[in-house]
């Protein structure tokens, strides 16, 4: 498996050897963080189109087909639009609340979106407590959520912004509990360090039924998370219209749609980390040929393939099924996924105890 | 026949003045002073518990009144009684809002066009027209020029008007403000994707909860009753197409069964055959859009777009036949526009054979989904009596245990002779009305099947005078249409226009019992029920 | 306890038939129309009504009676009279036959009212037009 840290070490040295150690990290920062907001636009047009066509597959459609070839160049003529159109400002909202929410809403996907690591070396946040990190990264999208509720002035959004709070708030248990399962298993809170101990097998084949339970809660859970249907409550377009972002236009509400998207490809790719290997090559003990092959593959595209097979899953589930009503879900939480994590943490904790893992 | 003696008497017994006049369907004129005397014996005492219809006239000299068609459920008899108040500029008529629950909606209705008071009545705003609309137009005597193009916003009235009669005969007006000062309102509509059109609910909410709704109508309304009065009535046919735009065959069809049972006209066999075979295919179509939205409403678009997909078979067969998708022009008086397609017979058993599977794939996603049956069973319980009394007819009055389908009530056209099953379940909520529509369309399927084959051969088009006159009288039909009973009451002076035409619609009383349906449900649960009630809003607004 | 389980599966296995037709429904065949793109191959069918027209002007006798059947007045009918050089009465000559498809409603009372089959509907649909005066149109061809 190539390691990228070989290519980064090597831009590391080249650079410090014209100019001084701190500079150096600095113009890398910089040079990082272009690379980190590039990678974040590309991620959220492939996931637009990518949510376009699925769900017209499922629908018997065809989707966009007009701009470029299948439609491709759709998207980014809708960014464009997007971007020459005017921000409206509501009369009697809170100005400041209101332009700033949806730049939180981004930077925290921002930022939750830095610590996923794409392959071998390509970790740009990664540190001991990184799970802990990227949970307490993503929850500060729902301040800006709640935010753009509050200072629309609008009782839409602000109806939006209270299911919106309630629910993720709740979700945000579930999905620490299930991660919490697999940390039990790893004993280590890092990404890259998960997945190298997933070398002689992904995490969903060696916790086995805990592994799976925690999978599957994990799945619920986070496509909740991300207000993706049948969880999309705060935006339920036939009960409140547009929920939270009823009242915001051109890039502003872009902003809001783009996070919407990438917090999905978060979901899925840190599902994709701590389940099934993240970029790590499908591994059977003891078959060192089919290794060797597997080996072959690049890192990344292992990691993308997963990730993307994950975001098709949650596509599939949310173009199938009717939207819940709010105290569902908080039932759903609070009386399934809650109760059956807790007890799937203990199982766990046997299954590692008494070393019933492979 | 010996039922209308007995009620004859009865009438007699309370009012001696009350007269039976004979012309068309014949009804009884009650004089306005023991009118709601009448009344109270006709619901209570003679079981008369459904109004079918409350149609508001200017009899001219004779004042301005009401026609009232009951029915009692239980036996099935019908009886239309009338009364006016001479006073035209004050006309004053007691109220039955209490005695019929689906009198509310339309005595609003007769104030707003007719300018007829109803004492008595909680909430006498308009139910269409503006707020500050002059005059009534429906009246005779009313002057176009009052109203011109009004370029203002509308000021709404919170509050609501009702009117007490005092002992020396002058009336008093007493406000009600509609919400108090801090209640949370939202408006859902006119704009809204889940009200299916521009109907708007003013809804009071505590949290997630509802606690009041107030319905506005009369955005899209256009006044088709008032331009019936000056169409001939080969042009009042095209009206009704627009009115419920997804029972546009059945409108049409019930219309053309009145005029032709003025004209004491008899359509042939094979005509018979094809309206029958057109109003189930509407229906079937009706119904594959109503699973579609709901679905939608509720968030599974997949269903939606099945829905779609299979909905489209049926307008195509309908296009080949009529010409038209939506506005079909199909039924004429005395007859069909054309005759059935040589493609038709073949094209409608290979849908049949194509829509039984199909059914079970909804069943499979939608009806057996937990969230959806979370979301539908037990929520927005609507009572038997409640629907009776609302006139709540179609799927929803049959949800709700109550054998309303005109097809088996009144049956008309080839009903008496199909066989098929009326589907009635008990429930009345949110789930029960959706099977039963689920369920109809298999039952309309089986119809079609029974006819399909046995096409009698015969003329499409009866001989008419290009210049049709009803005589003087009045009737009423009705129609099992694609949600609820679907009724035209046509008065005639003997003119080539009719003098009124009333159209009974299918969608008012569903709104009319939002309120009582809706009242501590959640906001998702509002538009659950507002999908599973099946209104459309061209039929709403006339 | 058990109800719960039991509800657990039950619930999982309904979401999970609904996936499963709607997994069958990503590979089916697609049906959207790929209009405009397939204007060569989209025939209507022969009884559409998209406007009015008359294709052979000689058979309308001007009589004016499908102008009197139109509710909506969308027909409006120019006519001069004529002396018949051989018999020498005079008779009404069409001058021309306007037609407003913006108020048209497609009722069909004209084309019945027609006691020679002047007019009638054809299926031409593309009507889009950026004023409405381009929507009345001359039937007659003088």
């Amino acid at each position: 498996m190539f390691d990228f840290g070989i290519v980064t070490n090597w831009i590391h040295t080249q650079l410090a050897s014209v100019m001084s150690e701190s500079l150096a990290i600095f113009l890398e920062c910089v040079i990082i963080g272009v690379c980190l907001l590039l990678l974040y636009v590309v991620i959220a047009i492939i996931m637009i189109y990518m949510e376009r066509k699925v769900c017209a597959a499922f629908q018997c459609r065809l989707g966009p087909t007009r701009v470029g070839p299948w439609g491709s160049i759709q998207v980014i003529c809708d960014v464009f639009k997007m971007l020459t159109k005017e921000i409206i400002t509501i009369r009697h909202s809170d100005r400041f609340l209101y332009n700033l929410a949806p730049y939180i809403v981004i930077i925290a996907s921002v930022t939750a979106f830095a610590c996923i690591p794409v392959s071998r070396g390509l970790e740009i946040l990664d540190f001991n407590v990184g799970v802990l990190f990227f949970m307490a990264a993503s929850s500060i999208g729902i301040i800006g959520i709640l935010l753009a509720g509050w200072s629309s002035n609008s009782k839409f959004s602000l109806i939006g912004a209270m299911r919106s709070g309630a629910q993720m708030i709740s979700y945000e248990l579930s999905v620490g509990l299930s991660i919490l399962t697999i940390v039990v298993l790893t004993d280590t809170m890092q990404f890259s360090e998960i997945v190298m101990r997933q070398a002689d097998g992904w995490f969903i084949f060696k916790g086995h039924i805990p592994a799976v339970i925690a999978f599957i809660i994990y799945l619920i859970a986070g496509n909740a998370e991300v207000n993706r249907g049948p969880f999309d409550l705060p935006e339920a377009e036939s009960e409140l219209t547009a929920g939270y972002h009823t009242e915001y236009s051109g890039m502003h509400f872009g902003l809001f749609y783009v996070a919407e998207f990438v917090n999905l490809f978060i979901i899925s790719s840190v599902a994709a980390t701590i389940f099934l290997g993240g970029w790590m090559p499908l591994h059977i003990p003891g078959l060192d040929g089919f290794n060797a092959v597997m080996d072959a593959i690049p890192g990344f595209i292992w990691f993308f393939a997963k990730a993307f097979f994950i975001v098709w899953l949650l596509m599939w589930i949310k173009w199938t099924f009717p939207r819940l009503r709010i105290d569902q879900i908080l039932t759903l939480e609070w009386k399934y996924l809650v109760p059956i994590g807790l007890v799937n943490l203990l199982l766990m904790v046997i299954v590692v105890v008494f070393k019933l893992h492979f | 026949m010996d039922n209308k003696i007995d009620i004859k008497a009865r009438i007699a017994a309370i009012d001696p003045a009350a007269v039976w006049s004979d012309a068309g369907d014949g009804m009884f004129r009650i004089p306005v002073s023991s009118f709601r005397e009448t009344a109270e014996m006709l619901r209570k005492e003679a079981g008369f518990d459904f109004l079918r219809s409350l149609t508001g006239m200017d009899w001219g000299e004779e004042g301005l009144g009401c026609v009232y068609h009951l029915e009692n459920t239980s036996t099935g008899g019908t009886i239309t009684v009338s009364t006016a108040d001479k006073d035209r500029e004050n006309a004053a008529l007691p109220s039955v809002q209490d005695l019929w629950k689906g009198a509310n909606f339309n005595e609003r209705e007769a104030y707003d066009f007719f300018g007829i008071k109803f004492i008595g009545h909680p909430d006498l705003r308009r139910l269409f027209l503006r707020d500050d609309w002059k005059g009534h137009p429906l009246r005779k005597d009313y002057d176009m020029a009052l109203n011109p193009l009004n370029m203002k916003n509308e000021v709404s009235d919170d509050d609501a008007p009702s009117y007490e009669m005092t002992p020396d005969g002058s009336y008093i007006l007493k406000r009600h403000p509609l919400f108090e000062e801090e209640e949370y309102v939202i408006n859902i509509g006119p704009q809204h994707p889940a009200t299916h059109g521009v109907l708007r609910f003013q809804v009071s909410l505590e949290g997630e909860t509802i606690k009041k709704i107030d319905a506005h109508c009369g955005y899209i309304h256009r006044g088709i009753e008032k331009l019936c009065e000056s169409s001939t009535y080969p042009q009042t046919l095209g009206f009704t197409d627009r009115l419920d735009y997804l029972g546009a065959m059945q409108n049409r069809h019930a219309l053309c069964m009145c005029i032709e049972k003025a004209m004491g006209l008899e359509v042939s066999e094979r005509i018979q055959y094809i309206r029958t075979i057109m109003d189930e295919l509407q229906r079937i179509d009706s119904h594959l859009l109503f699973t579609s939205c709901l679905a939608q409403d509720m968030g599974a678009l997949e269903v939606f777009f099945l829905g779609f997909r299979d909905r489209e078979k049926v307008l195509d067969i309908l296009e080949e036949t009529t010409g038209g998708r939506l506005i079909q022009t199909y039924n004429t008086i005395g007859g069909v526009q054309a005759d059935i397609h040589p493609d038709f017979v073949r094209k409608v058993k290979e849908f049949i054979s194509y829509m039984r599977p199909k059914l079970k794939e909804y069943h499979e996603i939608f009806t057996g989904n937990v969230i959806a049956r979370e979301r539908l069973i037990g929520t927005g319980k609507l009572s038997r009596e409640d629907a009776i009394s609302f006139g709540a007819t179609g799927g929803t009055g049959r949800a709700s245990g109550w054998a309303c389908d005109v097809r088996k009530r009144h049956p008309y056209a080839m009903y008496g002779k199909v066989d098929f099953e009326e589907i009635v379940l008990g429930n009345g909520d949110c789930f029960d009305r959706y099977m039963v529509r689920m369920k109809e369309i298999e039952q309309s399927m089986n119809i079609i099947a029974q006819l399909i084959d046995n096409i009698p051969e015969g003329e499409y088009q009866m001989k008419v005078k290009p210049l049709i006159k009803l005589p003087e009288g009045s009737w009423y039909s009705a129609v099992e249409g694609s949600r609820g009973e679907f009724g035209v009451f046509i008065e005639s002076r003997g003119d080539r226009y009719p003098y009124r035409v009333k159209f009974r619609s299918t969608g008012l009383p569903l709104v009319s019992c939002v309120d009582t349906i809706a009242r501590n449900v959640k906001i998702a649960d509002l538009i659950a029920i507002g999908g599973t009630l099946d209104y459309v809003i061209p039929d709403i607004d006339r | 306890m058990v109800g719960y389980i039991k509800g657990i599966f039950r619930g999982l296995g309904s979401l999970l038939t609904g996936m499963k037709v709607t997994f069958k429904e990503f590979f089916t065949r697609k049906i959207t129309e790929q209009y405009p793109e397939n204007r060569a191959v989209l025939k209507m069918h022969d009884r559409f009504c998209g406007e009015l027209v008359m294709p052979d002007e000689s058979k309308c006798i001007a009589c004016g009676l499908c102008q009197m059947a139109c509710p909506n007045s969308t027909i409006k009918i120019t006519t001069e009279p004529v002396t018949d050089p051989e018999t020498g009465k005079t008779r009404k000559r069409l001058v021309k036959y306007e037609y407003d498809l913006g108020s048209c409603m497609f009722c069909h009372l004209c084309v019945n009212a027609c006691p020679h089959d002047a007019i009638r509907f054809s299926t031409e649909f593309e009507h889009a037009v950026f004023t409405r005066s381009k929507l009345v149109k001359i039937l007659n061809k003088q």
